[in-house]
């Protein structure tokens, strides 16, 4: 096993570590909880010192948010080679804890089942035109029907975004097709090192998906976007469609001219997916949209675009209390903007962060967030 | 308050004392608090067993649980002063639980429904014991001592075993029959009785030991009724103690003593005098009593009854002089008193009204103001107090002279029956020693705690009538003697025993403990090896809590069992925890507080000395970070490794208080060739967490019931709740993934109520199959 192991150092770039510490300095992780250090668990992983790594709860701390890969002048993928980690570890071994007893991963686990006879479109009503087996144009709703449905004491709704993407869509006079047998798209379970149930998520999605004859598939969720981008190439699945986030759509249909919106009424300011940030290098997309038609309304948060803070749970793991640091340091960042409204292009950042504000209580200072697609949905006159 | 966990082997009740491969030390641990009313009971019958067993219907198991520190159930079922009830927590809420009729229901119940007689018990012992008097306290003893093995022999005065039982209290409200089957009862077990032997002479004493018997227990009572001192005593004819009276009608057939009479005192005796002088046909009875009602000795239910019967009480009124004429009372002067300052005893003290006195006509006075002991033998060393009582230990009852006790009414002055029933067990404990050559030190902790500490939450429980005692109306029990309460019917004692909130640790039924004793080597439930959950005795708090579990060698007396001892207090998951404080805010033993972590942030913390294991925490944390000290993946993941194919797999997490009181074998009726029941328990059914039941589903459950005890009963105030909102949430994700919510299933169920658990988890099991199974 350690022959792999070595492997994934070799590759993820790591014998080259100059351990200049840049990794930690800019790791959210790190920044609020002080046993937690990217560049010491790097040594290890040169040095071989794998039971030490597999021992360490840290394992499970790294929100994969590539904020270090960023940073790094040896370019060492510290994400790649953690997931690698993961993978590897043995049942016996301590796993990351996942929150709300695992409900989560499990049903991802349980929709790897092949013939599974999901309810999951009952959301759709009347006003919604679209398809269920072929189209040109696929939107990708991911695991929205869930959330909602389990996340009954969060004030908030992850389909709104979905509904306002189909509600955008059919002004365009586009019929996009959905899926009605749509799986999770894997990616928690891929960064949580469970690649054998990931893959099958990939393949039922893929076979599924190859059938509606598409061309572009659509995604309100950064995290599903970056599945089929990033990951589902990397492993070798052939990704044959022009793969879009809502956000980078929109942006083309604003500058053809398709679209015209409104100016966002009041301030506004976006919070950047890791996974469409820095996973996918976009940036400007969302920005475009929010400030076409006179940007004055949008303003930054002190950390934004590539050096973005996350928020703060990813794949569902060790929502703890560096978690609920890291959030409240982003909620602040926002607040002082003045903004009344954050932008959100991933529905992981919308809950994780309206949970931490909704449990802070009715005192402090609050923001609205909303899914930067019924955000727009208003904009259209 | 929340309470410690059901069900669970509550090993430590007991002293004892556990080793550990490996280890040197051993680790001695002593009994847990009992609940109030078992702290209550002055003979440390364990009350709450016995009504937890009567709540599921096992009036045999009950009966046994009383026997263990009461030899009399049938009579304390009716004569009991209950103390127990008097404790009782439901008295916050509304009524206590009818503890007493509940007792006298086990005995009933026996007594219709005749198994065998118990086997004889063999004397293992040389040593003879002699216990002198056959009444409540000196049967105790002997009965104490001969389980023991010792040879006992019981001598009474009386031509029948009893005491002041058979004595003093007459047949109406304790039938012959009932104290006769008690006295056989313990006859069969071994103890001798010898009546009509009156132990007297000036070297009595000496003689017994000549004799051969090695230790004394002086049990004699209080027989002799004490004088007014008034005016007029002893110049008529007409004057007669309650206990002389008492004493004739029951063993002699009587005639009224008088026409109009006049009874002085307010306790039981008196009370009894009066009811049983309206019955032999007096035409007027007053009870004469220095203080108001308040105050009043007797059972609050016998001056109701003897109200509704017709005897006048006097409330506020003192005897002044018996007059008479021709040698023959015809009547009683008394004065009206009003109370002043409190006395000694905490009672006000009854102060005269000058020029008050009045004149009550009767040809027949009662005085039954007290009683001592008539001693009619030489006390050699044994000394007597200035009120004419024999001076013992209070704790380990010795006299003066070594090898002979006292104790009961002859010890106390006139007490009560439960009392003189301590005192048995107290003295059997003190030959016991005397004669192995232990120190006499008291060698039973001191049962009763200054008052009870267990408190429950009682905000939430709603109120349900006692159940009321059916009797005999009024206009039928003159001219006899015929018992006047009927005794409850089944039914009724079920739901009256239902009643109880089960204040401590565990539902204590010990129906652990006897399937324990058939498998020692290892706790078996549910024909699958479990693990055994206890409570940690304090000095081995931290040893147990640093390992997940560890095994030892548990003795008990001669009892030696392997265990496995697992933590049950629950770990903060320092990771998961948000320092909402809720936890703190909930937690009754103060066990929890916030600490800061790192910033301004705050995290829980558990202090193992002070958590009692409870798991209200557990259901209270809204996220999940209170982890049960046995609950994990691996834990689930080892419960939920036994599906079966080809049949109906029926997983079932439930709240421990649901199947507490439950025996395995009843869920054998639901357990069968098509059904592979699961039953998981956890500490409280708010800890079912949705994640729970969507992994057995994944692990592939048919279908998955859900219960937790209801709003009413929840140990844990939130436990019910938490169960019901997951319920809802976990319906609607299997919607959305394809599954039939009708798989998964919900039900509250009252606390500790077997039959409808059992009930609810065949109809479950039925309608799955319905569905197709899977």
């Amino acid at each position: 096993m350690h022959e792999e192991l070595y492997a994934a150092v070799q590759q993820t770039n790591a014998l080259a570590c100059l351990e200049c510490g840049k990794c930690t300095s800019v790791c959210p992780v790190s920044r609020f909880s002080q046993e937690y250090s990217p560049r010491l668990m790097l040594n290890q992983a040169v040095k071989q010192d794998f039971d030490t790594l597999f021992a360490d709860y840290d394992l499970w701390s790294c929100l994969t948010c590539q904020r270090c890969d960023q940073v790094c002048p040896s370019a060492i993928s510290y994400i790649e080679l953690t997931q690698t980690l993961r993978n590897n570890t043995d049942s016996s071994r301590f796993k990351g804890q996942c929150s709300h007893s695992g409900v989560l991963e499990t049903l991802q686990k349980m929709m790897t089942t092949r013939d599974l006879r999901q309810n999951r479109l009952d959301w759709v009503g009347n006003e919604l035109d679209i398809s269920t087996d072929t189209g040109e144009i696929l939107y990708f709703v991911g695991c929205a029907p869930y959330f909602d449905s389990f996340f009954t004491n969060l004030e908030l709704s992850t389909l709104d975004a979905a509904i306002s993407s189909i509600k955008i869509l059919n002004h365009l006079g586009i019929k996009p097709v959905l899926l009605p047998q749509e799986r999770c798209c894997g990616h928690d379970l891929y960064w949580n090192g469970d690649m054998d149930n990931f893959k099958m998520l990939a393949e039922h999605n893929l076979e599924m998906i190859a059938k509606t004859g598409c061309k572009t598939i659509l995604f309100s969720c950064a995290e599903c976007q970056s599945a089929f981008q990033n990951l589902y190439v990397e492993n070798g699945f052939k990704v044959p469609w022009k793969l879009q986030h809502l956000s980078q759509f929109l942006a083309e249909q604003v500058e053809s001219g398709k679209l015209e919106l409104a100016p966002v009424a009041k301030p506004v300011t976006f919070q950047d997916p890791c996974r469409l940030g820095r996973h996918l290098s976009e940036y400007d997309a969302p920005r475009q949209v929010l400030k076409s038609n006179g940007g004055d309304n949008l303003v930054e948060m002190k950390q934004h675009g590539k050096g973005a803070l996350c928020c703060g749970v990813s794949a569902w793991m060790n929502c703890d209390g560096t978690t609920r640091k890291i959030q409240n340091e982003r909620l602040d960042q926002a607040y002082a903007t003045g903004a009344e409204t954050m932008a959100v292009a991933c529905p992981k950042c919308h809950i994780h962060l309206q949970c931490t504000q909704q449990h802070a209580g009715d005192d402090g200072p609050k923001i609205e967030i909303r899914d930067i697609a019924t955000i727009t949905l208003e904009r259209i006159g | 308050m929340p309470e410690p966990t059901p069900h669970t082997f509550d090993i430590f009740r007991e002293e004892g004392q556990l080793s550990f491969p490996g280890k040197k030390e051993e680790y001695r641990f002593g009994p847990v608090e009992p609940s109030p009313c078992t702290n209550a009971c002055p003979a440390g019958v364990n009350v709450k067993a016995y009504v937890s067993l009567m709540a599921a219907g096992k009036f045999g198991a009950a009966l046994d649980v009383i026997r263990e520190r009461n030899p009399l159930p049938g009579i304390c079922g009716r004569v009991c002063t209950h103390p127990c009830e008097a404790a009782c927590n439901r008295n916050v809420v509304d009524q206590p639980v009818a503890v007493r009729w509940l007792k006298r229901f086990a005995a009933d119940y026996e007594l219709a429904h005749p198994g065998e007689p118990p086997a004889k018990i063999e004397t293992t012992r040389q040593e003879k014991v002699a216990v002198i008097g056959a009444g409540p306290s000196g049967l105790t003893a002997a009965n104490d001592l001969v389980r023991r093995g010792f040879d006992v022999t019981v001598f009474e005065a009386l031509p029948e075993a009893g005491g002041m039982l058979i004595a003093g209290i007459p047949a109406y409200r304790l039938p012959r029959k009932i104290l006769s089957a008690e006295i056989d009862y313990l006859t069969n077990l071994g103890i001798k009785i010898e009546t009509g032997t009156k132990i007297e002479g000036e070297k009595a004493i000496d003689e017994l030991f000549k004799q051969g018997f090695e230790a004394i227990y002086l049990a004699i009572g209080a027989h002799k009724g004490k004088k007014l001192n008034i005016k007029g005593e002893g110049r008529y004819r007409g004057i007669l103690d309650a206990v002389a009276f008492l004493n004739q009608v029951n063993f002699s057939a009587s005639e009224k003593p008088g026409d109009k009479v006049i009874v002085i005192g307010g306790g039981n005796s008196a009370v009894d005098s009066a009811r049983t002088a309206l019955r032999l046909g007096s035409s007027e009875v007053h009870i004469v009593y220095r203080r108001t009602r308040q105050e009043m000795p007797a059972d609050e239910e016998e001056i109701d009854e003897a109200e509704k019967e017709g005897v006048k009480i006097h409330y506020l009124a003192a005897p002044v002089e018996i007059v008479g004429k021709k040698g023959r009372v015809t009547g009683m002067t008394c004065q009206k008193m009003e109370l002043g300052e409190p006395d000694e005893s905490g009672r006000r003290r009854p102060v005269p009204i000058p020029d008050s006195e009045y004149l009550v006509e009767a040809d027949c006075i009662i005085p039954a103001i007290s009683q001592e002991p008539e001693i009619e033998f030489g006390l050699s060393d044994v000394k007597l107090s200035r009120w004419n009582t024999l001076v013992a230990d209070e704790d380990t009852m010795a006299t003066d002279r070594p090898g002979v006790f006292a104790g009961g009414d002859a010890v106390t002055g006139p007490s009560t029956v439960i009392d003189a029933i301590a005192h048995g067990h107290r003295a059997a404990d003190s030959i016991l020693h005397y004669l192995t050559g232990q120190p006499l030190e008291n060698p039973v902790p001191p049962q009763m705690l200054p008052e009870a500490e267990i408190k429950i939450d009682l905000d939430q429980r709603s109120q349900i009538a006692r159940a009321g005692m059916p009797a005999m109306e009024v206009q039928q029990r003159l001219g006899n003697f015929d018992e006047v309460e009927f005794g409850f019917d089944e039914a009724t004692a079920i739901a009256e025993a239902q009643r109880c909130l089960r204040c401590g640790p565990c539902a204590e039924c010990e129906e652990c403990v006897s399937l324990c004793d058939k498998q020692p080597a290892m706790l078996t439930v549910d024909g699958h090896t479990g693990e055994y959950l206890c409570r940690v005795p304090d000095n081995l708090r931290s040893l147990v809590n640093s390992e997940s579990s560890l095994t030892a060698n548990l003795k008990i007396g001669k009892k030696k069992i392997d265990v496995i001892l697992q933590s049950l207090q629950p770990r903060v998951a320092a990771n998961i925890c948000r320092g909402c404080g809720e936890c703190v805010s909930v937690c009754d033993y103060g066990a929890l507080e916030l600490i800061a972590s790192s910033g301004d942030l705050q995290i829980s913390q558990l202090d193992p000395e002070k958590c009692r294991a409870c798991g209200i925490c557990v259901s209270a944390c809204p996220n999940g970070a209170m982890l049960p000290g046995f609950i994990d993946d691996a834990w689930l993941n080892s419960k939920l490794d036994r599906m079966a194919t080809g049949a109906t797999n029926l997983v079932v997490f439930s709240c421990r208080w649901n199947g507490s009181s439950l025996h395995s074998d009843e869920l054998a009726q639901i357990r069968t060739d098509k059904v592979n029941l699961n039953l998981i328990q956890t500490i409280c059914g708010g800890r079912i967490e949705p994640g729970f039941v969507l992994k057995a589903l994944a692990a592939g459950a048919s279908g998955v019931l859900l219960t937790a005890c209801d709003d009413e009963s929840c140990h844990y105030g939130v436990g019910a709740r938490r169960v019901r909102e997951s319920f809802d949430e976990i319906r609607s994700l299997v919607h959305i993934l394809g599954t039939d919510p009708q798989r998964i299933g919900f039900a509250a169920i009252p606390d500790g109520d077997s039959v409808k658990f059992i009930q609810t988890i065949a109809d479950f099991a039925q309608s799955l199959n319905n569905n197709g199974g899977k």
